[in-house]
């Protein structure tokens, strides 16, 4: 059984005082957008690699390795899902394509850890505004984040009730295994929704939506460090891509796996 | 005195949670028939401490035996048909089509007869008041008749022992009488009942022990009277004495006694003083 809350522990933010933390949100951003696309161009190994290891210093700045590498071992089954599908459904160069659509999953998940291990949801939000997403949709984003633990926890005291009942969630076969969850399901659902309603009138009682422009907490600042970071990461990149768009790969990072 | 036999017993029970002990070294005796009030301020372990007399919890350290049974060696649904749990908060369980369906639901996972459960469901609805909504979804009920039914979908399999979770929290006044019946009713058929409060003067005219935690220890236990009149033990658990105590020491000038929790004991105390006052 993977360890759902250690799988979680690499994108969720902690805070910490180090440069990539304080680095304005726009600007890891900036990272993140591009190395998914970049990854998501790619298909050779060696420049996903590539890809892969521009998040571990960046990751070791943050003084995150820790919470890093704990994500990467919880995800380890989904890696060898990943691996073992690719590998049965390519017919030429199995191996090659299969690595690579390990290293593209390994390079997005790193890309994701380094923006969500080391920005606040508030900080993430007010840099969505900033990009002219209306409030609401943020506010929608952040409050989901925010819910996570509650609704573990409700799901807990649910979980909890029901077994007073005489529930036993491991009885049955498979399809009366499903069926067991229905009573902790329904009580969730309903109750969330409640919450979520009960929210809505607070945050309308608190004016909420009354004008358009409003006045933001977080003032975010690009800083001389944010330039120089946003300026390396684009012309880095700019470069890979524009060598694989322009077909002037050199041939090293043109190397293909061999098959068994 | 022949003392009955022990219902649960909680020995040197250590509960930690995130590497936090929850609860320090709960030592409890509790014997058939009693009716016992838990009260302290919110955290004080009183929640942690009843999940484990049905093993919904597991301690950490000691041991909680309920019925003679270790709570460690049994699963939740072997207990739960002796002890019935009755949350704070029912829409954390109602989840049926129907009011009726709500109660079945625990009488089914303990595989009742079809002809039993029938009679049970009956039972509950009319104990509950609640036979007019049989038919009715359990989400439109109003707050305190849904309390109801999450009550009575565990009175419904006759538990001997049982457990309120803040029973009268969001009650008016009206229920709270409702509810203390039903406790006296519970305390004739010879079950085992123990509540979970911060409320005071619920607990002080109907309950005989009241056991205090405060930070994950048991810092009193003992006799109403006894504990309810304790400053010391009462301040440390950060709650108010009962009215009729409060009034008692005002008036201790006069000669009153302190310990005096019953509204009657008061009114008789000063009809004393005042008659005597005339002759």
């Amino acid at each position: 059984m993977v360890d759902m809350s250690s799988l979680f522990e690499g994108f969720k933010f902690k805070r910490k005082n180090t440069i990539i933390h304080n680095l304005d949100p726009r600007s890891k951003a900036i990272y993140l957008f591009i190395t998914f696309a970049s990854a998501l161009i790619f298909v050779e190994p060696i420049p996903l690699l590539i890809i892969l290891s521009t998040s571990i210093p960046l990751i070791v700045l943050a003084k995150s390795l820790r919470e890093w590498s704990k994500s990467m071992r919880g995800l380890l089954l989904f890696i060898a899902f990943i691996f073992i599908l690719n590998l049965l459904s390519t017919p030429v160069n199995r191996v090659n394509y299969a690595a690579s659509m390990v290293l593209r999953f390994l390079a997005l998940t790193s890309a994701f850890s380094v923006f969500f291990l080391t920005t606040t949801p508030d900080d993430f939000m007010a840099a969505l505004e900033k990009l002219g997403l209306p409030k609401e949709y943020t506010l929608m984003f952040t409050m989901s984040i925010r819910f996570v633990p509650t609704l573990a926890r409700d799901l807990q005291i649910i979980i909890d009730a029901q077994k007073s009942r005489g529930l036993e969630l491991e009885k049955g076969n498979f399809i009366q295994r499903v069926k067991n969850y229905v009573p902790i399901l329904i009580p969730l659902i309903i109750y969330e929704i409640r919450r979520s309603i009960m929210i809505a009138e607070a945050l309308e009682a608190r004016a909420f939506g009354a004008s358009k422009k409003t006045t933001p907490y977080i003032v975010l600042k690009f800083s001389l460090w944010d330039y120089v970071f946003s300026a390396i990461v684009l012309l880095f990149f700019s470069l890979l891509i524009s060598m694989k768009l322009l077909n002037m790969l050199p041939p090293w990072m043109n190397i293909k796996l061999p098959d068994f | 005195m022949q003392l009955s036999e022990v219902v649960v017993e909680v020995k040197d029970l250590f509960f930690s949670y995130n590497s936090q002990f929850v609860l320090k070294g709960i030592n409890l005796e509790i014997r058939k028939g009693e009716m016992i009030a838990i009260l302290g301020e919110n955290g004080a372990g009183k929640t942690t401490l009843i999940k484990h007399f049905n093993g919904l919890l597991k301690p950490s350290k000691g041991f909680v035996k309920v019925f003679g049974l270790d709570t460690r060696k049994v699963s939740v649904a072997q207990l739960a048909r002796k002890v019935g749990l009755v949350f704070q908060n029912p829409d954390h369980q109602l989840f049926a089509e129907t009011v009726e369906k709500e109660i079945e639901f625990a009488l089914r996972n303990f595989g009742f007869e079809e002809e039993v459960i029938k009679r049970r469901v009956d039972w509950a609805l009319n104990l509950m008041g609640l036979a007019e909504y049989r038919n009715r979804s359990p989400f439109t009920l109003s707050i305190g008749e849904r309390k109801r039914l999450a009550i009575a979908s565990v009175l419904c399999y006759d538990p001997e022992l049982l457990i309120f979770d803040e029973p009268t929290a969001g009650q008016d006044y009206l229920q709270k009488e409702r509810i203390a019946e039903l406790l006296n009713l519970l305390k004739t058929r010879g079950k085992t009942v123990i509540i979970v409060t911060h409320d005071v003067e619920f607990v002080v005219t109907r309950f005989e022990r009241v056991i205090i935690m405060s930070s994950g220890q048991i810092i009193g236990d003992g006799s109403t009277r006894e504990i309810l009149t304790n400053l010391n033990i009462l301040s440390k658990a950060r709650l108010l004495p009962p009215q009729i105590a409060k009034c008692a020491w005002l008036l201790s000038d006069l000669n009153i006694p302190k310990d005096l929790i019953y509204p009657e004991e008061l009114v008789e105390k000063l009809k004393d003083l005042i008659s005597g006052g005339h002759e």
